[in-house]
């Protein structure tokens, strides 16, 4: 049963991807990301990290992808033209793409994994225990994210205001 | 040692590895092919979200509760790294169109 979610959750983020990469126009790349990202979110579930599939469709599928959809509205939603400046750009990049999925591959082949911690699993990657392990070990980490977030918000307002003091 | 056992059924850690190496490799080849500014920020978003597999699948594998906090960060980091993006592209969209990312050169890189 795992392995048939499994094989059909990665299918539906491949094609999403795929899709993402070949549509010419940009919102439909973006509703493709969204595929991706609900297919990810079942593999999340399937590693028991029932947190991160909900931090996943609600904060990418759900925040971040509204967001691109109003910038692709804002902005009007130009065609692509397949034209490039540089010669043998599609061919330098597949060659490019080529060598790298080969050193990935080549990278697999030689992980060695160690055994397993001990862990329970029943409560394994749960809000509490992530909770826990958000607010105890890696307090820091955490409220210096509350800073990146504050930083992002600012610069982001900052970017996009209207310039009315042309100094 | 790379079994793991899901819901009775046997899946294996190299899977889900394979799987990420796809998605990042076509995320690298939208960020290298395409000319529009905005499919490039989301192939980025793309190739962020497999890493982010990388890491929850290592750390059901090592029963490690570390990877799922890291991937939190890294979601976190990039959402913030999509609004100053966004917030970049819609103030240069204010100057002129920009159809093809090549056209701003200006700066020689």
């Amino acid at each position: 049963m795992a392995i048939a979610v499994f094989f059909v959750a990665a299918a539906i983020a491949v094609a999403g991807a795929i899709g993402v990469v070949t549509f010419r126009q940009p919102i439909r790349s973006v509703l493709s990301l969204v595929v991706v990202m609900i297919g990810l979110s079942i593999l999340f579930l399937l590693l028991s990290a029932q947190f991160l599939f909900v931090a996943q469709i609600i904060v990418y599928a759900g925040a971040v992808m509204v967001l691109f959809l109003f910038v692709i509205a804002l902005l009007g939603p130009a065609r692509e033209i397949a034209r490039s400046r540089l010669r043998f750009q599609t061919w330098l990049s597949a060659l490019f793409v080529l060598a790298l999925l080969g050193l990935i591959w080549a990278m697999l082949q030689g992980i060695q994994y160690r055994t397993p911690d001990k862990a329970d699993l029943s409560i394994f990657g749960t809000v509490q225990s992530i909770g826990i392990g958000l607010f105890t070990t890696y307090l820091y980490p955490f409220e210096l994210t509350s800073i990146l977030l504050l930083v992002a918000a600012i610069g982001a307002i900052y970017l996009s205001r209207k310039k009315v003091d042309d100094l | 040692m790379s079994g793991l056992s899901i819901g009775g059924s046997q899946l294996d850690t190299s899977w889900f590895l394979v799987l990420s190496a796809i998605l990042f490799t076509i995320g690298t080849v939208g960020v290298l092919i395409r000319r529009n500014p905005l499919v490039i920020l989301i192939c980025i978003e793309l190739m962020l979200n497999a890493v982010n597999l990388t890491l929850i699948a290592f750390s059901r594998q090592l029963l490690n509760l570390e990877g799922q906090l890291f991937a939190l960060m890294s979601i976190t980091v990039a959402a913030a790294e999509a609004v100053v993006g966004l917030a970049i592209l819609v103030d240069i969209f204010r100057v002129r169109d920009v159809e093809d990312i090549d056209e701003l050169s200006e700066l020689k890189g």
